[in-house]
């Protein structure tokens, strides 16, 4: 186990240290430099712009030197705002992308997987029906349209929500639910199918046969295989709600870093794509690892980083 | 032991009735698997609707644009922001025939249109009264007047008596309406089903042919054979699909073939760790292991027992992963990084329309409902296909 942790740890290290170069690489790939834009600038100016971020160096020094930064946590100035760094960006954006993607994810796990036991419980019932119905649209609209109508509907016509901002409780349950819209849904379904497969297995009736308690049958062998696919999802869950929180950070201008990201790339501030784009990699193969470790704890058939016969 | 003597009355001994035996015959016809999963998806209607839909919404998408002569680029901004349906007035006039108009409310804007719905031109004010928030136009002797002092706007006469509406008409001209720059709405949405569709088919085909078979090779052999191929999707998977698109976009510049090439390099990946996963725990399973005690082949374990059993999942993904893929489309589109103006998607057209929320809610109409109704029919299709297919479910 300590191995696997320790052999894990080191693929994540590679891993990110083959994104940090992919990425540095493709978007210094990129024509025109950062400082290029319709206002000319003045030759020594831009020269001297240059030298300020090290960019007259050859390429494998700035290569270095960036990740060296990255080694001591730093991920470089922004080049649009002088002064500010990239860690500054993801340090003020983090705490607003956090709290509503965990809003987010909470809504998810525990409101998705209880809807899908419901509606797997009752298969054919109206509580069956009602839920699959709320969860085929939740995953059918898309989440920007989903955030567009409810601003529309909740915050401009019936004004019952802010339409923008966090100051107060109602201005998270928008953003909260058109970011977990779309995987609350999919997990509602998700568990619903899942739970029905393991329900007609022979060990469900084998559980029923000994006479256990009906709970103990649902959540020791029910339960626990049919969360197996689930806890699969899990891992994207957290990539698409961080990725989803760009387009829903837009709609309702709350100041995360899904927000900075977007401005940076039709600013084209480089460091910051990159800086965020390697935070997100980080924070998600964290992520992906938790999930692989929680899968071992559910299902101990499956073997990780044991060589199969 | 006493004797039992039994009398079996005589009208027993009758031989048994021909008919009862028809009791044990089999009456339907053996049907083989994939005979069972057709019947089983036809008589399943919401997957069935769904089927046609999509048919349909590709007929569309394909000879739509071909029997219009509105183009998606073409625009009249003389007729911006019509809506699909309204209020049709009627005035007239002593020494002329009659005149029908229309109101655009959000523009004050007067449409001259004929009985029947189709728009015949903008109406030049003839006086503008900015005191009384009047616009003054003349037919012939009559004088109709937009009052919009008061909102929503109203059409009164030169009295100042309200004009009674005649009833509702489609809009013959634009079926869905014109955009904010007098484009055809219609066609839009039908060259925007195109750019879904094809994105559509593209990630379909980069799963079934890429991420299938390299999940499944690696969930199937294990060992190092997985370590290093899971190593190389666990690379292409912690960026985050759109993070990745957006990269690309970035590098390459923003238009379709960037989002084709994007979305179809990497589009595999999640297809390859869910058959991998699937693979994982149905391999240790013991039919397998009965198989290749039986001396089964490598392939004929994979092809015979493990996809099959892994279908249900691909088909799940399949359809969730269809959608997904004109989502991120329509995603990059919407934040301004997908296809380039003038052509049109289903995410630049929502755009668009939130630019105009305020004063036109019913645009976004026509892109939400759309990409929404798509996203359904894959749904709803994917259900079906997945009940259809598991032999579990056979009757």
């Amino acid at each position: 186990m300590l191995n696997y942790l320790i052999k894990r740890i080191l693929m994540m290290a590679l891993t990110l240290f083959l994104i940090i170069t992919l990425t540095f690489f493709l978007m210094h790939a990129i024509p025109g430099g950062p400082f290029t834009s319709e206002k000319m600038l003045a030759p020594e100016i831009e020269a001297a712009l240059n030298a300020k971020y090290g960019l007259d160096k050859p390429i494998w020094q700035q290569y270095l030197s960036y990740l060296q930064g990255i080694i001591t946590f730093d991920l470089g100035p922004s080049f649009k705002y002088p002064g500010v760094r990239v860690n500054d960006l993801i340090r003020e954006g983090l705490p607003v992308t956090a709290q509503t993607g965990f809003l987010a994810m909470l809504c998810v796990v525990a409101l998705g997987i209880p809807l899908g036991i419901v509606a797997a419980l009752h298969q054919n019932k109206w509580q069956d029906t009602t839920i699959m119905a709320i969860a085929t649209m939740g995953v059918a609209i898309p989440s920007y349209v989903l955030a567009t109508i409810a601003l529309y509907l909740f915050a401009l016509q019936w004004q019952l929500v802010p339409t923008f901002g966090l100051d107060s409780w109602q201005g998270y349950i928008l953003p909260v639910l058109a970011l977990s819209g779309f995987w609350l849904s999919f997990i509602a379904r998700l568990s619903r199918s899942s739970l029905l497969e393991v329900l007609g297995q022979d060990y469900m009736v084998t559980a029923r046969a000994k006479g256990l308690h009906p709970q103990t049958i649902l959540f020791k062998h029910g339960m626990r295989n049919a969360l197996i696919p689930i806890v699969t999802v899990l891992g994207p869950v957290v990539a698409n709600l961080l990725t989803g929180s760009f387009v829903i950070e837009q709609i309702f201008a709350l100041p995360g870093i899904g927000r900075h990201f977007v401005l940076s790339i039709s600013n084209r501030d480089y460091t910051t794509i990159m800086g965020i784009t390697i935070f997100y990699a980080a924070f998600l193969m964290l992520m992906i690892l938790i999930v692989d470790l929680l899968y071992m704890v559910l299902d101990p058939r499956i073997k990780l980083g044991e060589k199969a016969q | 032991m006493t004797d039992i003597h039994v009398t079996v009355p005589k009208e027993k001994w009758a031989p048994v009735d021909r008919g009862a035996q028809d009791a044990e015959f089999i009456a339907a016809p053996s049907l083989t698997y994939w005979q069972d999963v057709r019947q089983r998806m036809w008589r399943n209607k919401p997957a069935m609707a769904s089927l046609a839909f999509i048919i349909l919404l590709i007929l569309a998408a394909i000879f739509g644009p071909m029997l219009t002569h509105h183009t998606y680029y073409d625009q009249d901004l003389k007729l911006s922001n019509i809506p699909p349906i309204f209020e049709v007035y009627k005035t007239e006039p002593t020494d002329a025939s009659a005149q029908y108009m229309f109101l655009n409310s959000g523009n004050f804007k007067l449409y001259e249109v004929a009985e029947n719905g189709e728009i015949l031109g903008l109406v030049r004010a003839k006086r503008k009264d900015l005191m009384k928030k009047q616009h003054i136009y003349v037919f012939g002797d009559a004088e109709v007047r937009v009052d919009y002092s008061q909102l929503p706007a109203t059409l009164v006469d030169g009295d100042g008596n309200a004009i009674e509406s005649i009833g509702y008409r489609w809009n013959q001209t634009n079926w869905f309406g014109t955009d904010s720059l007098g484009r055809d709405v219609l066609v839009r949405q039908l060259y925007g089903a195109r750019i879904s569709l094809t994105v559509a088919f593209v990630a379909a085909m980069v799963n079934f042919f890429i991420g299938v078979f390299y999940g499944g090779i690696a969930g199937y052999f294990g060992g190092n054979v997985d370590n290093v191929m899971m190593r190389i999707v666990e690379i292409i998977a912690t960026i985050p699909l759109t993070l990745y698109v957006i990269l690309m976009m970035v590098v390459f510049q923003s238009g379709f073939l960037s989002i084709i090439i994007a979305i179809g390099s990497v589009f595999w990946v999640d297809m390859a760790r869910i058959v991998r996963g699937q693979m994982l725990s149905l391999k240790n399973q013991d039919y397998v292991a009965a198989a290749k005690t039986m001396g089964a082949s490598t392939k004929r374990i994979l092809t015979r027992h493990l996809l099959p059993n892994t279908m249900g999942p691909i088909l799940v993904t399949l359809t969730l992963l269809i959608p997904s893929a004109i989502f991120i489309e329509s995603f990059m589109s919407f934040i301004g990084l997908g296809v380039s103006v003038p052509m049109a998607s289903w995410g630049t057209l929502t755009a668009e329309a939130v630019e105009t929320l305020r004063a036109y809610p019913h645009q976004l109409f026509f892109p939400a409902a759309a990409i929404s109704l798509t996203m359904f029919a894959f749904n709803f299709l994917g259900d079906g296909l997945r009940d259809a297919l598991d032999p579990r479910l056979r009757k």
